[in-house]
């Protein structure tokens, strides 16, 4: 691991302002005007194409070489449908995430992570 | 309502179960925190400061890759963005607050506090923003003590990195099935999967997943605008899936839930 302490340091106060802006400045600007209709438009999309970028890096690349490596990644497949089925039925993220880690590690002991 | 109950008690009552549901996610995160080096200290300090599950759970499984810090808060930049669509959503109710209110309410905002707020601004009249401040007060505190908690016991024992790092992920799968409202939400997810994979194997480095994301928000976008100018408004692409549950519940198992 290349980073220091003070890295981590600067890497949160970094991390800070990158997630402050997007909070204060709409709640700045749309307290007295009205927020342009292709704003919210464009935002609409923003978080379900990260979220499934995100999710396909995890699932599908390894990241030491970025090459892609297709379904070997069983035990994290198998685990991830399940979490879409909790999900979908419970709407909830504490149980959502509880039960994609327990898969993920029984699964891990008989197939592929 | 029973209105002799002092204020901070009713506020406790309503964030309670999204308190709760914290403990189990910060405690991930906090261990998951720990592996990727991060000490206590730092731990607490970026549950208190950038207060985001995803932001945090992306800055682990980003320092554990080795990524670029530059790199780590471009997406961190936009992840955080969707919280642009959720402060002007609520900016509607905090009109009239002083500037330095603004600031902290932002600071302290997130997904989960921002839906109980919102529901509560809509439905309940009496409900101000200091007492959605106060919410977002309670889930920090519990969201923060969670993260330390869990770096504490991620300095005790030893954990399959892959495996935690599943955290992240098992969260994103979440918040996408949330997002899903129609069929082109559907589409704009797949061709961000396969953007992410052909330009992180051509870049070599999570560049590929902020081309992804803006290719296939600029796609989805498009797409919406086009059809919805030529008046396929309720059709294939963008009519409603409809949910069978209503209203969203926080931490509830199914099967333990009362009437709601």
């Amino acid at each position: 691991m290349g980073y220091s302490t003070m890295d981590h340091f600067l890497l949160v106060l970094f991390s800070m302002v990158a997630a402050f802006l997007p909070r204060l400045i709409p709640l700045r600007i749309f307290a007295t005007r009205k927020i342009p209709n292709w704003f919210n438009e464009w935002m609409k999309y923003v978080p379900v194409s990260l979220f499934t970028a995100l999710v396909v890096k995890d699932m599908f690349m390894n990241t030491s070489n970025y090459t892609f490596v297709g379904a070997s990644n069983v035990a994290k497949i198998i685990a991830a449908i399940i979490v879409i089925g909790v999900a979908y039925k419970t709407r909830s993220m504490g149980l959502s995430v509880v039960v994609g880690l327990v898969a993920v590690m029984i699964l891990s002991m008989f197939v592929a992570v | 309502m029973k209105k002799e109950e002092p204020r901070w008690v009713e506020v406790l009552r309503v964030a309670l179960p999204l308190c709760l549901s914290y403990v189990p996610i910060g405690l991930a995160c906090g261990i998951l925190l720990n592996k990727a080096g991060f000490n206590a200290i730092l731990t607490l300090l970026v549950s208190l400061l950038v207060f985001s599950g995803g932001a945090q759970f992306l800055i682990a499984s980003m320092l554990v890759t080795n990524a670029p810090i530059h790199t780590i808060v471009l997406m961190l930049f936009f992840l955080e963005l969707r919280y642009a669509l959720l402060g002007s959503s609520l900016s509607q109710y905090l009109r009239g607050t002083s500037r330095k209110f603004l600031y902290i309410f932002a600071m302290h905002m997130n997904d989960e506090n921002y839906a109980v707020n919102y529901l509560k601004f809509a439905t309940d009249k009496e409900w101000k923003p200091s007492d959605a401040l106060m919410v977002e007060h309670y889930s920090l505190l519990f969201w923060s003590v969670a993260n330390l908690i869990g770096s504490f016991i991620g300095s005790l024992i030893e954990i399959n990195l892959s495996i935690v790092d599943f955290a992240l992920t098992a969260m994103f799968l979440y918040m996408i099935i949330m997002q899903v409202k129609n069929k082109l939400t559907i589409l704009v997810s797949l061709l961000s999967a396969i953007v992410a994979i052909v330009a992180m194997c051509l870049l070599k480095s999570t560049m590929g997943l902020i081309i992804a994301t803006l290719i296939a928000s600029l796609v989805g976008f498009a797409v919406e605008d086009y059809l919805v100018k030529h008046g396929h408004e309720r059709g294939f692409l963008l009519g409603k899936i409809k949910h069978h549950s209503k209203g969203r519940r926080v931490s509830v198992p199914k099967s333990d839930s009362e009437g709601e």
